[in-house]
């Protein structure tokens, strides 16, 4: 018990949400995220990303079990045993994402079905662990769970991103199996079906149809990681001083 | 014949890696070198061979409707799942370190992080999903163990070759892994014309 | 450093209080994802008559689907010879709740053909009946199954839908996620002209005979074989029924 003395007679005067705060939430954006710079979370970034809608309901969940790990990991950080330090941590986050797959069983179905055993996975998801042990063991439950939220949302950024291309070339839709579904680009004998219609026989739609067909690769899983590639690509060009000098 | 079918299916054609992109974190970050890869590939056949029959008898003993206490508990699943994987690694981590101090020191520091590798959880969410039974699980945690395996050394063998390449710089590394780890996704894809049903028939 | 016995205490209160959390609100959620299960099946099977009806089944509400279920469609059980089956023998042969629509067809296909049972989800289309068939065969990875809404001389297929638990996604899983896929059988027959049944069969390489074949999947053969192999065999058990029907 000693430590936690220690560490609660440092009384910091900080404001609620200060400069400090806010970098906690904008640096997984950009300088940490965690898919292209910190490597974290990968695998179930993949899997899911074939549309758009799932990979939203994705990026929320993950966000919601990182912000809320964070959360009860640092504010029973110091009463956890040193031994078991990692089951408790397993426990905590497994008992998260089983909240979350009750509750999306049932208010959404569909998508519960959709993501199947990747919810499941977002436990072993490697941002959840990493978070916790480089941060909530050693910060203050306010700030931990801001720094879940800025993960969480670093993390979904580039699953909606690596989405919307999938979805939008692979299949010519936006946001299939939502309420927002739109269709974007093929063919379809309603003129309305599609905003470009390459079916129709004049307007843009009849330019695009000329040479114009979805793309089966971006459908195939591989197609996210391509992506994920380009997209560390354009972000270390961008970004000097994230390049791999090993 | 349906033990060889699944060992081919979740080795080769439903590589764990290379179809599902389970384990990643652990598949970038070890596979720099052959040497560790192995090491790791070989802990993870390992433990993917256990967890998964012991998953099998606690959700179909324990969780199940027909189990011991004749509820349906499956929202227990998650939790019973991960402690029985974290458990038995650490079981593992011990025993190895008892009886072969030697393959100790090899395997040791990758043991810990198997916990968290995707592709243990996700072997046991899976047999759960498909229905697997008993032998089958068996079947598939080995073959599973082994897809993983194979892609990763596969990887590590790749990239040692790539230091010696000239990749434009925001490439190197971990770019360049993803690329290549999408490239082995497609030609293992080529796989998936093998009918187990066929081959295991002859 | 704390000892042995606080790590357990810890442990033990820990695992006590998220298994109750767990508990309570999977309990509590419980009504709600079974309901809400059974609204995915049944939108489902409506889905494979979707032109006749006056709102798309993706677009409808729950209640919707719930509503359109119990206006216009009667479910019947049957075997392979034809025989209507009772609640008590759906309820006998382990299916709580005894509705034909509790009929588990991945249990089904696993028994003696003449101890299977069925599913027909009769809809009634403005006084003319279509009859919905459920359907179950094997794909590249797993199973695949569908439903086939057929017209009341038994030999006109009006719509259907299929789904399946672990095809490729942009090759086999095209038969879920294309629509255009299952459009392709409206309109297409069971019976050729000498009244032989032959059903509708997805080939590759060119459709020659136009009422009994559709154009397969590009890079999904063993798929489409698949549908092919459960479109002949699972309409065929039916093919009983549909003589009694027919008189």
């Amino acid at each position: 018990m000693a430590e936690a003395t220690v560490k609660e007679a440092v009384i910091e005067k900080e404001p609620f949400f200060g400069k400090k705060e806010k970098k906690l939430l904008t640096d997984p954006l950009n300088d940490n995220n965690p898919i292209t710079v910190q490597v974290l979370g990968i695998c179930s970034a993949l899997a899911v990303t074939s549309l758009v809608y799932p990979s939203i309901v994705m990026a929320i969940a993950v966000t919601l079990v990182v912000a809320f790990s964070n959360l009860f990991t640092s504010m029973l950080r110091t009463y956890i045993p040193k031994q078991v330090r990692m089951i408790v941590q397993l426990v905590i986050i497994a008992t998260l994402v089983t909240v979350v797959e009750l509750i999306l069983k049932a208010f959404n179905y569909a998508i519960w079905k959709q993501l199947s055993v990747f919810i499941g996975l977002i436990i072993t998801n490697c941002i959840v662990m990493g978070r916790l042990e480089a941060f909530a063991m050693a910060n203050k439950p306010w700030r931990s769970f801001l720094d879940g939220i800025g993960n969480g949302l670093g993390y979904g950024g580039i699953l909606v991103i690596i989405a919307i291309i999938r979805e939008l070339f692979g299949k010519g839709t936006l946001f299939a199996g939502s309420p927002a579904a739109m269709n974007i680009i093929g063919p379809s004998n309603e003129i309305t079906k599609y905003w470009i219609n390459t079916a129709s026989d004049h307007g843009v739609g009849a330019w695009f149809g000329s040479w114009y067909l979805n793309n089966n690769l971006m459908v195939l899983s591989s197609a996210s990681i391509f992506i994920i590639g380009i997209i560390i690509w354009i972000h270390r060009s961008v970004n000097k001083k994230l390049v791999d000098i090993s | 014949m349906d033990f060889i079918n699944i060992f081919i299916k979740s080795a080769f054609i439903e590589n764990m890696i290379l179809a599902y992109f389970l384990g990643m974190c652990s598949y970038l970050a070890v596979s720099k070198s052959i040497k560790t890869a192995f090491g790791l590939g070989l802990a993870v056949i390992f433990v993917l061979g256990i967890t998964i029959p012991i998953n099998w008898l606690i959700n179909e003993y324990l969780l199940g409707e027909n189990g011991i206490f004749h509820t349906d508990l499956t929202f227990l699943r998650f939790i019973l799942f991960i402690a029985v994987i974290a458990s038995m690694v650490q079981l593992v981590e011990m025993v190895i370190e008892k009886f072969s101090p030697a393959l100790y020191t090899s395997l040791g520091i990758f043991l810990p992080l198997i916990t968290v590798n995707c592709a243990i959880l996700g072997g046991s969410l899976f047999m759960v999903s498909r229905e697997y039974n008993f032998t089958q699980s068996v079947a598939f945690g080995l073959g599973g163990g082994f897809g993983w395996f194979l892609a990763i050394v596969a990887i590590a063998a790749i990239r040692e070759k790539m230091r010696y390449s000239q990749v434009p710089a925001p490439l190197r590394g971990l770019g360049m892994a993803f690329i290549l780890t999408g490239l082995m996704g497609i030609a293992f894809m080529s796989l998936m014309g093998i009918d187990p049903a066929a081959l295991a028939g002859k | 450093m704390h000892n042995t016995r606080y790590t357990l205490i810890f442990t033990l209160i820990l695992t006590i209080v998220s298994a109750t959390i767990l508990s309570l609100l999977f309990f509590g959620t419980k009504d709600r994802a079974d309901l809400a299960a059974k609204i995915f099946e049944k939108r489902a099977i409506l889905s494979s008559v979707n032109t006749l009806l006056d709102k798309d089944v993706s677009k409808m509400t729950d209640q919707e689907v719930l509503d359109v279920f119990n206006n216009q469609v009667q479910e019947e059980a049957v075997d392979t010879k034809g025989n209507q089956i009772e609640q008590s023998q759906i309820l006998a042969a382990g299916y709580k709740g005894g509705l034909p629509e509790d009929i588990d067809m991945a249990k089904e296909r696993k028994k003696p053909e003449d101890q299977r049972m069925y599913p027909v989800y009769v809809f009634d289309n403005k006084g003319e009946k279509v009859y919905i068939l459920s359907i179950r065969g094997n794909g590249l990875w797993d199973e695949i199954w569908g439903n086939v809404a057929v017209k009341n001389d038994f030999n006109t297929i009006v719509g259907a839908s299929f789904d399946h638990k672990g095809e490729t996604p942009g090759l086999g899983a095209e038969i879920k996620d294309n629509p255009a896929f299952s459009a392709k059988f409206r309109g297409k027959e069971l019976y050729n002209d000498q009244g032989n049944y032959i059903s509708v069969q997805v080939v590759k390489g060119g459709v020659k005979d136009p009422p009994h074949q559709i154009d397969a999947i590009s890079g999904a053969t063993i798929t489409s074989n698949g549908v092919s192999e459960m479109m002949f065999r699972g309409i065929k058990e039916y093919e009983a029924y549909f003589n009694k029907q027919k008189g």
